[in-house]
């Protein structure tokens, strides 16, 4: 399976997950504090209530099923916290006083900020929200309950339980009120857990928030950074592509090149590769002439050697010899002229003037070279114009003609045909023969790249005819492809020169 | 007097083969295998026709300052390149410098000797008052045979050797496409296709300053060149 860059990264930022995770950890740590404090807080009422009853037995002297009067509402009601309710009995379990109300008077909440504005919704779906529609009642159960019957034995006792509606939580905490050894009454205190429920929801909310936030930040920021090191890769990876060319010339790397990372180091490398390519290539194609430059003297020698023995007194069979090495000498020649021709040809194409010519005047000449062989000329009634240079192009014809001639079999006529095709004037020059061989697909078009496999005779064959052809293509921007013939029978070449639209001079 | 033939090259075998064939053929000759002994040759004692090779031992283009200084020292003195460089660029350089004419090592004998006798005949006649003349004239175009001396509408054009017998081949059969075979048989060289295009096109080049409106050598593709009238 192929892991785009990008989606790797992706994958790698799944570990940011790990904050909210945190986050929640954290947060349920602090709500059971929160739930420890609110016990504390609610005993601690419990306790003051029942000191502040501490044997004062007469203030407990109160009938079931009436309300608190005098000192002791004042001791309820002063010692009561918000929303807690507070509620004694005594020891046959009877309700000796009630105060306090469990739900929350004034919905006095302060306006939410934007983050948990833009939180909430997300919130609702994890988190329970306290509501503060439940049934309060003190039901019978809880008053002979085991909180208040904990207290009752002396002992104070808290118990988490549900409103019998299971709507709240509510909290009850007990505390015995003592007459000298003797425990009289237990006060109860409850409280819903519904503020601390608040407190918990509102740092869920905010955890929740703030861990989304860099969560998605830090997602964004990563993919960010991902697709450019991914597209800088892609563009180093075209342009490395495009570095050499269907006919193998180099070009250059541009790509991230001043970068001053390991991605502008690896294309500092690949242009330095692709240079060190480019020399080489270049040092190839330099080769025939210089080699042709260095045979040059070393012949002279020979040649000069020759002439001279020719003048001197020699036995009869010296002639035959001498005959041989002629021979010799004259094969060298041709091989160093065909050398020198592509290097002179290089040189020549650099500065020669381009004028704008009809290409058909050339193409009719074509067979003009090759006497006795049969060729099938083709081109069309309206001028073709071109722009560069004619005796160029006739040169290009020649090396394509006599590479048709040398590779044709049978006595089909080679086929030259020149016709407009959009913007190109297309040549193509056909011969039945054998195919291109696979192996040299694109390089025909190189220096001293022969397919020629059979004994080609005196004539020496240097694979620069078709660099030559490459050459004068090129002098014209236009560009040479070999094929072979669509139903296999034999070979076409085609020349691509953009026609001269007749704008400018 | 025989005349004197100076060669200056650094290769041993290749002077002293090009001494024994000049001197065979009756010509007087002085070797030099570098370009200080050269000139210090030179000052003693002008020859009639040197053979230069532009890179000497150590200096690259050594030939090319002899050129110059054999130049300054004689304005008529006939002086062939004699190279293994075969680049545009320095047969241009060469002929700049006051060069007669530019052969590449690979030339055989005869058609240096021919050159070489040429060289001469023209030398002899430009020294003599114009006596009996052998022309070619063709339209516009002159070509004096003894001095290898072309002009167009009067005015000269200044040709090396080369050069001439190219013109001449064409000129002389006008209409007549010479293919480029022949017109290598002509000019005394054996050269590619590229070269003969390049002497070619600096022909047109060497007309087309005198007349801008030259175009009397014209290419028959695929074929060789033709002389319009």
């Amino acid at each position: 399976m192929r892991l785009s860059l990008r989606a790797q990264v992706v994958l790698v930022a799944l570990v940011l997950a790990v904050i909210p995770l945190v986050g929640y950890v954290h947060v349920k740590q602090m709500e059971k504090l929160l739930r420890e404090g609110q016990e504390q807080a609610l005993l601690a009422t419990a306790r003051a209530i029942a000191t502040a009853l501490h044997d004062r037995p007469q203030l407990l002297e109160l009938r079931a099923g009436e309300p608190a009067s005098g000192e002791m509402a004042l001791i309820l009601r002063s010692l009561a916290r918000a929303e807690s309710r507070i509620w004694i009995v005594d020891r046959d379990q009877r309700l000796l006083a009630l105060a306090g109300d469990l739900k929350k008077r004034s919905a006095s909440d302060e306006p939410p900020d934007l983050l948990t504005r833009v939180v909430h919704p997300v919130a609702a779906l994890v988190l329970d929200r306290p509501s503060e529609d439940f049934d309060d009642s003190l039901p019978e159960s809880e008053i002979g309950g085991a909180v208040a019957a904990s207290a009752l034995q002396g002992v104070p006792a808290r118990r988490w339980r549900q409103s019998p509606d299971s709507r709240a939580v509510i909290l009850s905490a007990s505390h015995p009120v003592w007459s000298g050894d003797d425990v009289v009454a237990a006060v109860v205190a409850e409280e819903t857990t519904n503020a601390t429920r608040s407190a918990y929801n509102r740092a869920m909310e905010q955890v929740i928030g703030l861990t989304l936030i860099a969560f998605v930040a830090g997602a964004l920021a990563l993919l960010l950074f991902a697709s450019r090191i991914s597209s800088r890769l892609v563009r180093l990876r075209d342009e490395a592509e495009a570095a050499i060319d269907s006919q193998g010339r180099v070009r250059k790397v541009l790509a991230g090149s001043s970068a001053r990372d390991e991605i502008g180091d690896l294309s500092r490398s690949f242009s330095t590769v692709l240079a060190r390519l480019g020399e080489y290539n270049r040092y190839l194609e330099a080769m025939a002439g210089r080699l042709s430059h260095e045979l040059r003297t070393p012949i002279a020698v020979v040649r000069s050697s020759l002439d001279n023995l020719r003048l001197q007194l020699l036995p009869a069979e010296a002639g035959v010899y001498l005959a041989r090495a002629n021979d010799g000498l004259k094969r060298l020649d041709t091989i160093l002229t065909r050398m020198s021709e592509a290097t002179r040809l290089e040189s020549l194409v650099r500065e020669h003037p381009r004028e704008r010519y009809d290409v058909r005047d050339v193409v009719r000449g074509a067979p003009l070279a090759h006497p006795g062989k049969k060729f099938e000329i083709d081109v069309p009634s309206e001028p073709v114009w071109l722009r560069g240079a004619p005796e160029l192009y006739g040169q290009m014809l020649d090396k394509l003609a006599a590479n048709a001639v040398d590779f044709a079999t049978g006595d089909e006529p080679i086929r030259i045909r020149l016709e407009p095709r959009g913007e190109d004037a297309v040549l193509t020059v056909s011969n039945r023969g054998p195919r291109l061989p696979q192996a040299m697909a694109g390089k025909l078009f190189e220096s001293m790249v022969s397919v020629r496999s059979r004994e080609g005779g005196a004539e020496p064959h240097l694979g620069l005819g078709l660099y030559i052809v490459r050459l004068i293509a090129e002098f014209h921007d236009g560009s040479a492809q070999a094929l072979d013939r669509e139903d296999g029978s034999g070979v076409v070449v085609k020349v691509l020169t953009p026609l001269d639209s007749g704008t400018g001079t | 007097m025989a005349r004197t033939v100076a060669i200056v090259e650094d290769d041993a075998a290749i002077r002293a083969n090009y001494a024994d064939m000049l001197k065979k053929h009756g010509y007087q000759v002085s070797a030099y295998g570098d370009r200080k002994s050269a000139t210090a040759g030179f000052r003693t004692r002008l020859p009639d026709l040197a053979l230069l090779d532009i890179g000497l031992g150590e200096e690259p283009d050594g030939g090319f300052t002899l050129c110059r200084e054999l130049r300054a020292m004689s304005a008529a003195l006939p002086i062939i390149f004699l190279t293994a460089r075969d680049s545009d660029f320095d047969l241009v350089s060469g002929l700049r410098m006051g060069a007669d004419d530019y052969l590449t090592k690979d030339a055989s004998m005869p058609q240096l000797l021919a050159r070489i006798s040429a060289l001469f005949r023209r030398a002899d006649l430009l020294r003599e008052p114009p006596a009996a003349e052998e022309v070619l004239e063709r339209g516009a175009l002159r070509l004096d045979m003894k001095r290898f001396h072309a002009s167009w509408r009067e005015a000269p054009v200044d040709l090396t050797l080369t050069e001439f017998w190219l013109v001449h081949s064409l000129a002389r059969y006008p209409g007549h496409v010479k293919d480029r075979d022949s017109l290598m048989r002509d000019a005394h060289i054996v050269v590619d296709d590229s070269t003969i295009t390049s002497h070619v096109k600096r022909i047109r080049r060497k007309f087309q300053a005198v007349d801008s409106g030259f175009n009397a050598v014209e290419s028959v593709y695929g074929l060789g060149y033709r002389w319009n009238a």
